[in-house]
Order: C-alpha cells, then structure tokens, then sequence
C-alpha cells in the first residue's frame, strides 16, 4: 500500500502535537513495509529529501506569501498539497493508494484529490475549531468548521486520539460513531491499529 | 473555462466576455463547457448556442471576507469541475481561467488531472488599486502572480495590459497573446424610433454628446464637464452622462459653478437596451479615461456607429486610429477635447467618415468569431507544445 501523510508541520517545523506523532507514525509504517511519502509545509527547508529509516519528505511552500488569516494561507497552499500529491500519484516508481489527512488544512486538498484521482483518505482529527475558538461564531471559524465537517463527510475513516475527542466529533458535527476510530498514540500497538484501519478502507485502483 | 461571473450573474466586465468569447468558440469548432456561480432563477445545468453551462453551489456560509469566500467557493467549483472531467472520459483537453478569481481551482486541476493551463488576466490588482498597500492586496497579486506563472499562455486584451502585466507579475512578454475584448455589433442594428427615443435625452436642434462609464476619478467625466463651456460656445449641445460613481455629486456641482447645469444630463445608471440605443442616438461619444486597461465602451460605440472622442492612453490609443476611426485628444485636457467634440458636432463629412471607419473596424477585429479564432490557435498552440513534454510523468524524487 502506498500512503502519503499530508500535514502543515513535520520535525523541524514543529508547532503542536502533529509533528512528533507525523513522524514517529511514519517511521513506524516504514518498518512495516508499506511506502509512505509525506507532504509537509515547510518555508525554509523546503524541497525533496529522504529521512531517516526511509521516509520521504517533500516540504512545500506557500507561493503566496502575505495572507490575512491562516484560513486563507491554507486555501491556497492547498494547491501545493495538490501539485506534489499529484505527481505521486503519476509517478512511475509507483501511485499513491490512501492518503492520512492531519488536521482541518489538508482537508481541502484531500477533498479535491479524492473527486479528482479517487484516492480516498483517511482524516486524523488532533483538535476542533470549537476548542481552538471557544465559542466563536465569526466567519472565520465558521469557514473553518466548515472544512472540518467537509473532513468528516469525504474521509473514509476517522482517527480519533481519544473517547472525548470522538464524542465531541459526534456532538458537532454529528459523524455517525461508527466512522470514529479510537487511536491513543501512547497505547503500545497503535500503529498496527492505525495500519488496521487503512488496510479496512483497501486500495482502489484508479 | 472557470468564470466566477456568467450570464446573467453580471458583476464586472468578465461575464459579457467570457459569454462572447465561449458562444463564439462553440461556432469555430471549440467545445466549451462553463463552470461558474450559480445565480438565482438560473439553471444548474444550460445549454447556451452550443456552450454546456454548469452553476455549481457558490459557497454561502459566512465567509470573513471576499478572497476567502472566493477560495471557498473554488473549492466546491474545483470538485464539480473535476468529477465533470473524470466523467468526460478524456475528452476535455484545456483549462481556460479568467482572472484570479478562479485560480485556485484552476491550478489545482492542472496539476491532478494533468490539464494545461490557459489564463486570461482582465486586470491586476496592482492596476485597480494604483499599487499595493495592504496584506490583503498583496495576497491577491501574488495569486495573480502564481496562476500568470501556472498558465502555459497568459492572455490580455491589449498591447498596454500585456506591458503591464509583464511588469506587474514578472512575467516574460513572450508568454503573452494579446487577444482585444470583442462586441456583438450585430446587436446594435435592430431597428428603433431614433426621433422619439432621442426626444428623452435632447431637444431636435441640440446635438447629442454622450459620455457611458463609471463616475471615478480614472474615467475622466470631470474632463469632459470642464470642456462643456467652450463646445456650447460653438455648438448647442446636450451632454448625456450615463453611469454612476461617487463623483457624481462632484461633477453636477462643477457643471453648476460653470452655469451649464442646464445643459447636463445624468441618468445615472440604465438598463443595457437604453445604454445600446443612445449609442445609436448620440451625435458623438466621448471617452476621455484617464487610464484604462482595454475600453470597451469604445468598441459598443463603434458597433453603434457613433463617432468617437478618445483620450489617448492605454487600450483606447490600440483600438481607435485617429482621423481613420475616432480622434484621439490628449488626456486630461479640456481644450484638446473641446477642439475634437466640437470638430466632429460641425464637420458631418469628417464625422460620417469617423463612423464608417470604425464600424468597419469593428466588424473585422473585434468581431467575436475573429477572436475566437485566435484564441483557437492559442489553444492548439498549448496543446501541441504540451503534449510533445514529459509532463505526465514526475522525474524530481
């Protein structure tokens, strides 16, 4: 199976949580065999490289560079997510078969490459806007939480790290529990759980 | 071909051109399908003289402001686009985007369905804003930046557009067509009452001189009122001001301080069969812009036969040859244009001149088909040197 891990931070860009479990979660699918790409956002090492224990890394950047929210910056590196996926999946050395999308930003992306090259993804969901945001109604969190539903409708599964995390999901945004994984990363077979769930979504062919 | 704006959703001057544009293609061998916003009373689903119009549900949630609305919106005509080409089976070869209002779905789709990519730039935000001042405005040039570098040919209206843009997006100027903005002079031609319609506007011994176009500083009426003074010294003559803008209250105040107020007439804004009958009913039309990037008020007044005044600047200086199909006068000049108005209201022969020079113009360059036309041999043009690359296969791992 081949996988490609879209997410707006990976080590040395670290800003949050979804760095550390981006990598260690990619060096673990490694060890198991199955070819994982990811596509991180990264302004200043930007480029291609291969990683430890055999990751490849290719970190983009965003063309444009003033924005006025980061709801804007994400829209448009969108199209960069677009361009590498894109070429993964052309490549010759091999396609792409399931993407696992970190977060709401790569949500649009995701999105457009499932309608575009019917390669499904899987959404891994570390926060919500209404925890980010507390109680906020302007557009902005509303445009975002629009693409956090958009995540959960188009995704063939989610991963969840938590039970809370899973019930706040059904709460708002009102995703049927059975399409919630419950994936602690600090259980000791997390991996092979999350590799469970890829392997139930399947490879589709093209 | 990716249009925020079609028929009838009218915002700016991109749906009249992208309805033009595509009808004629249609009739040159072109088949083109339209991906644009949906409009209340319209159809999802339309077929236009050949042209397959789809509306896809533009974002209507809140939205913190215009460009994020719009990249909203892209995303949901990116989806609807690209299921549409998935399920065209290979049977849809370019992407035409107009303008940076419909980029991000249109780079997107490049790149996941290998497509390439033509983009027509309308104008840049750099040239509506006079320069960026703020983040906001600097998003949206380097969005205009990103789809000019994106495209395989960027397409402007006029050789000025093209200098521009080259300048403002450092674009190579090679990589720019300058196709012209065309009109449906046929339109123009059904027969009306001129005695009774003209009857509205000026009295039968009062020559009709007619000014369409936004009341902003850049279009330049402010010109024309300052020259009113010295035509009426040599010509009776109603002065017609159709459009709206926040000068409005400016210029009616000045053309009272130069006690011609009886003589100036604003409709403010009218309805596009009126607009197309005063062209046809005006003794001459002036357009005295201080900037502009194409000027398609002077094409409508072509196609309507009325004799053209032009400033000299811009897209107007390629579209109008002075003493052939118009006068040119100096921009910002009163006394120039005075001069020009008031030569062309009392030389008829100079004038009918003016008019059969430029219908004639009109009818062989702006022409639809003939535009059309030459967007086909850009499109092929891409479409051959894009084939002929290794595109579909990545070789940086």
């Amino acid at each position: 199976m081949r996988l490609a891990i879209l997410t707006w931070e990976y080590p040395p860009r670290v800003i949050g949580e979804i760095a550390h479990y981006a990598s260690s979660l990619a060096s673990e699918l490694t060890k198991r065999d199955l070819s994982v790409r990811v596509v991180a956002f990264d302004d200043w090492a930007t480029g291609v490289r291969d990683e430890a224990r055999g990751v490849k890394v290719f970190r983009i950047d965003n063309p444009v560079k003033s924005h006025i929210s980061i709801l804007t910056w994400a829209l448009t590196l969108t199209i960069e997510f677009e361009r590498i996926v894109s070429d993964l999946y052309y490549a010759r050395d091999g396609g792409l078969d399931l993407i696992d999308a970190q977060e709401w930003m790569t949500v649009p992306a995701s999105v457009s490459i499932k309608r575009a090259l019917q390669i499904p993804f899987i959404f891994t969901v570390h926060s919500l806007e209404d925890h980010r945001s507390w109680g906020s109604s302007d557009p902005l969190s509303q445009a975002i939480k629009n693409l956090e539903w958009l995540g959960f409708y188009e995704a063939e599964r989610i991963i969840a790290k938590s039970a809370w995390m899973k019930d706040e999901v059904v709460r708002i945004y009102r995703v049927p529990p059975e399409k919630i994984d419950i994936i602690n990363p600090a259980s000791s077979n997390w991996t092979n759980r999350v590799v469970a769930v890829y392997s139930g979504v399947g490879a589709k062919e093209a | 071909m990716l249009s925020w704006e079609f028929p009838p959703r009218i915002v700016g001057g991109i749906a009249r051109h992208v309805d033009g544009l595509s009808r004629a293609l249609s009739k040159v061998g072109v088949e083109v399908d339209v991906f644009t916003c949906d409009f209340p009373g319209a159809d999802a689903e339309e077929q236009v003289d050949g042209v397959h119009v789809h509306r896809i549900d533009s974002y209507k949630f809140p939205a913190p402001d215009f460009a994020s609305w719009n990249y909203m919106m892209n995303l949901n005509m990116q989806r609807a686009a690209s299921e549409f080409i998935r399920g065209s089976n290979g049977q849809v070869d370019i992407l035409h985007a107009h303008d940076w209002l419909s980029a991000t779905a249109a780079m997107g789709m490049k790149h996941m369905l290998r497509l390439p990519l033509v983009a027509t730039i309308h104008s840049t935000e750099y040239g509506r804003r006079n320069g960026l001042h703020t983040p906001y405005q600097r998003m949206i040039h380097d969005m205009e930046h990103w789809l000019a570098y994106e495209a395989w040919r960027v397409i402007c209206c006029s050789e000025y557009m093209a200098s521009h843009v080259s300048w403002a997006l450092g674009l190579p100027r090679e990589k720019v067509d300058v196709i012209p903005n065309g009109v449906d002079w046929k339109e123009y031609a059904r027969p009306y009452d001129r005695k009774n319609f003209r009857r509205h506007f000026a009295s039968p011994r009062e020559k009709l001189v007619l000014f369409v176009g936004r009341l902003v500083h850049e279009k330049g009426a402010s010109v024309l009122v300052e020259a009113i003074p010295k035509i009426l010294s040599r010509v009776d003559a109603k002065f017609v001001i159709v459009g709206d803008g926040y000068m409005r209250d400016q210029l009616i105040s000045r053309a009272q301080a130069l006690h011609v107020e009886a003589k100036v007439y604003t409709t403010g804004f009218l309805d596009d069969e009126s607009v197309k009958l005063l062209f046809r009913t005006a003794d001459v039309c002036v357009v005295p812009s201080l900037y502009e990037p194409f000027g398609i008020v002077a094409l409508e007044a072509m196609a309507a036969k009325a004799p053209l005044v032009v400033s000299d600047v811009g897209g107007l200086s390629e579209i109008i040859e002075h003493d052939k199909t118009g006068v040119k006068i100096y921009a910002n000049s009163p006394d120039s244009l005075a001069w020009a108005v008031t030569r062309v209201l009392t030389d008829t022969r100079y004038a009918d001149t003016l008019r059969n020079g430029s219908y004639e113009q009109v009818q062989q360059v702006y022409d639809w088909n003939t535009i059309a036309s030459t967007t086909k041999t850009v499109y092929e043009r891409v479409l051959e040197e894009s084939r002929s690359g290794n595109w579909k296969i990545l070789t940086r791992t």
